[in-house]
């Protein structure tokens, strides 16, 4: 098991899917355990592999045994293995949860849901692990396919949603195979260790600058980076509850992932820099993604479509990060990726458990639902908490350094269009926590009939992860340091260190 | 200029190849008509990838050479690229994956609203009662 | 909207046409991608896996991971259409 833990985590969730599918036409309440022993086991694959990295440094996995370029391999490094685990828990919780919404929301889809869910997984881990350019194209189709068909078994309006999405993602993705052609023309190599090699040779060559042109593009089309970003609020809003759970802290945090390996590792950061002014330009893109989603959210009525948006908001943190290109502003991002997975997934849990309690979604209407779900609206103030920014949730701490990433970059803009979305995300968390826990006077008493409230707390098998997801945000928060100089420090590139 | 042409022209045709199919996704209304236009793209892209593959001179990349005494050194610049073909290969079957999957969101739209028009759908959709975003 | 779309279309057509400027010409033996990765496909096809066929060799030996998550690609499509068509047996519980 030792050696093989990369390769272990892709490959156990697609076996059992496989599995998943033969047992469920024997017997359909196996998929449930079938899928939780699968993420269970590729999310202690993934320990052991962060493990590895820390103690022994990059790991290189030879597939088939075949030297690369010739062959495919597998490069595990800090940033790899951080994301990778990311991925593989936040999986494991919304495996745990989703038992209750699936027989609820999807009740005789509930063998295939399984099976696109395990695949799901491992398209996910696949994009992160590899370390070749057209295997990631060839995971990059398994997620956004299963990607699609989740979406599409919503509610009403969710087949469309997933078409438009289905558009837009097909499109990212032959840009990115585009960009992949061009690269491969013009070095005939697919590695993408050994196309850091060749590409400086070749910086001033036009083909190269167009194929890093169509991997932007096509990357911040999947990462729903603005103004490429309109698939995600409908696809997102009408998804099942378990697949809006599972899509939204990993797709785009997947998505940013590919955009700094792309542009820091396969495109030295002297060129994805100095040469052409690409972090210039995302560093604005962010800035855009970062208000717009914060103003779009202070509109919605229905809660799922607002965290849709403050998604939105948070992947242009990210962007930003990235576009800030110094040290500061990297470690943020890579911070960043850690604590919005968390704050998304117990968002999006919460709303679950709302929508499986009482059915409706409208913030009016989330009245008294501090009496009836306590713990589940402590993690939605702890949630909002954290996407606002306080200490000691984990938000606060990726909001710092992107803060001090601007002012060593001297961009005093971008220090404003931080504070002042976090005004915006105060006034968004106010108004839910406000309904959330008012106690209507008289005059409302008449329209209490309208109402439909949650009877009793969310089940267990919702809570748990609910309560997990919540433990995690402040629980990052405080270890953040920790993480930093562990993890995050090591998975800077090189050049910002010396910068 | 014209050995520029002769020399390039292969790109070119499947690159204008790609942004019909392109067009087509994006500027057109009807619902199965992106689909082809999807179709379209993915073929060209395919086509532009193996007509790099392509050497003057090239036959098949299947090597048929006598085993011990009969053996004589393979030149690569005699055979074609291996390589995009297999590729190719793949994004192929990916192709047809994504047409599949995509139909079968048409026929749930169909089913829903029994109209193939985006126009049509989109006023048929109950609207979120806020911003057209 | 159709403007628009056709100006995205035109743009992006001009961005890769003028990319295709410094790319090698057709059927260039001395180009890039025939010299760095193939050759070893073609000229160690036989002695290293005993398959004339280069084009098998490379998608099942050399590049068997990739053939692996195309199978996994077909599947999910499979497994994708079955899950988005399949009806409700019964339409109580949506009246319910």
């Amino acid at each position: 098991m030792a050696p093989q833990s990369p390769v272990l985590v892709v490959v156990i969730p697609l076996i059992f899917a496989f599995l998943t599918f033969a047992f469920g036409w024997w017997r359909k309440d196996l998929c449930y355990p079938i899928a939780l022993v699968a993420v269970s086991i590729s999310f202690l694959a993934s320990l052991h592999t962060i493990y590895t990295v820390i103690t022994t440094g990059t790991i290189h996995y030879y597939l088939g045994n075949w030297e690369p370029p010739w062959g495919i391999e597998y490069v595990v490094d800090h940033l790899n293995a951080f994301v990778l685990v990311i991925v593989s828990f936040i999986s494991l919780v919304v495996a745990i949860s989703s038992k209750r919404t699936v027989e609820q929301e999807l009740p005789e889809k509930v063998v295939y849901f399984y099976c696109i869910f395990l695949l799901q997984v491992t398209g996910f881990l696949g994009i992160v692990v590899t370390g070749d350019m057209f295997n990631l194209y060839v995971f990059l189709e398994i997620a956004s396919l299963a990607g699609y068909a989740l979406i599409a078994i919503g509610e009403d309006g969710a087949p469309f949603a997933s078409f438009n999405y289905l558009i837009f993602g097909t499109i990212g993705a032959c840009f990115y195979l585009l960009g992949v052609g061009y690269l491969y023309i013009v070095t005939g190599s697919l590695n993408m260790a050994d196309l850091s090699q060749i590409l400086p040779h070749l910086y001033h060559s036009k083909v190269v600058l167009v194929a890093f042109a169509f991997f932007l593009v096509g990357v911040s089309l999947k990462m729903a980076l603005f103004p490429l970003h309109v698939w995600l609020p409908d696809a997102y809003t009408y998804a099942p509850s378990a697949v809006s759970s599972l899509l939204a802290p990993l797709m785009t945090k997947v998505g940013a992932y590919v955009m700094i390996r792309l542009m820091f590792t396969v495109f030295k950061p002297h060129f994805s820099i100095e040469l052409i002014p690409a972090t210039t330009i995302l560093g604005w893109m962010a800035a855009g993604a970062i208000l717009f989603g914060a103003v779009l959210a202070l509109a919605q009525i229905d809660l799922k479509r607002m965290l849709a948006y403050i998604l939105v908001s948070e992947v242009g943190y990210i962007a930003l990060g990235v576009g800030l290109a110094n040290r500061n502003g990297l470690t943020g991002a890579i911070l960043h990726i850690l604590n919005d997975s968390f704050m998304m997934l117990a968002l999006f849990l919460v709303v679950g458990a709302i929508m499986y309690r009482s059915g409706n979604r409208e913030i009016p209407q989330l009245r008294y639902l501090h009496r009836k779900m306590p713990f589940t609206m402590a993690v939605l103030v702890i949630a909002g908490l954290s996407v606002i920014g306080i200490p000691p949730t984990c938000g606060f701490f990726s909001k710092w350094y992107l803060i001090l990433g601007a002012i060593d970059a001297s961009c005093w803009v971008f220090v404003v269009v931080l504070l002042v979305s976090s005004l915006l995300n105060v006034v968004l968390f106010f108004r839910v926590i406000e309904n959330v826990y008012l106690e209507p006077g008289e005059e409302h008493a008449g329209r209490g009939s309208e109402l439909v409230i949650a009877n009793e707390e969310a089940p267990l098998s919702l809570l748990v992860p609910i309560l997990i997801a919540g433990a995690g945000i402040m629980l990052f928060g405080i270890l953040s340091g920790k993480i930093i100089s562990v993890v995050i420090q090591f998975a800077v590139p090189q050049y910002f260190v010396t910068l | 200029m014209l050995d520029f042409i002769l020399s390039k022209y292969n790109y070119w045709i499947y690159i204008i190849l790609m942004m019909i199919g392109f067009y087509a996704m994006i500027g057109k209304k009807n619902l199965v008509k992106k689909i082809i236009g999807i179709n379209i793209f993915q073929t060209a892209i395919i086509l532009f990838f193996i007509s790099t593959a392509a050497k003057s001179g090239g036959t098949l990349p299947i090597i048929e050479h006598g085993q011990g005494h009969g053996a004589h050194a393979i030149e690569a610049a005699s055979y074609v690229n291996p390589l995009p073909h297999v590729l190719m290969l793949t994004a192929i079957v990916v192709m047809v994956s994504t047409l599949g999957v995509a139909l079968a969101i048409v026929i749930a739209i169909y089913r829903r609203y029994n109209s193939l028009e985006e126009d049509e759908i989109l006023e048929k959709r109950k609207w979120p009662r806020n911003l057209l975003f | 909207m159709r403007a628009l779309a056709l100006l995205t279309v035109i743009l992006t057509g001009i961005i890769l046409l003028y990319g295709t400027q410094d790319m090698p010409k057709w059927a260039d033996p001395g180009s890039p991608a025939s010299i760095h990765v193939s050759p070893r496909y073609l000229e160690r096809t036989l002695e290293e896996t005993a398959t004339p066929n280069a084009v098998t060799s490379v998608l099942a030996d050399y590049r068997g991971y990739d053939t692996l998550g195309e199978t996994t690609v077909i599947f999910t499509a499979g497994i994708s259409c079955i899950l988005i068509l399949r009806i409700r047996r019964t339409q109580k519980r949506k009246n319910a």
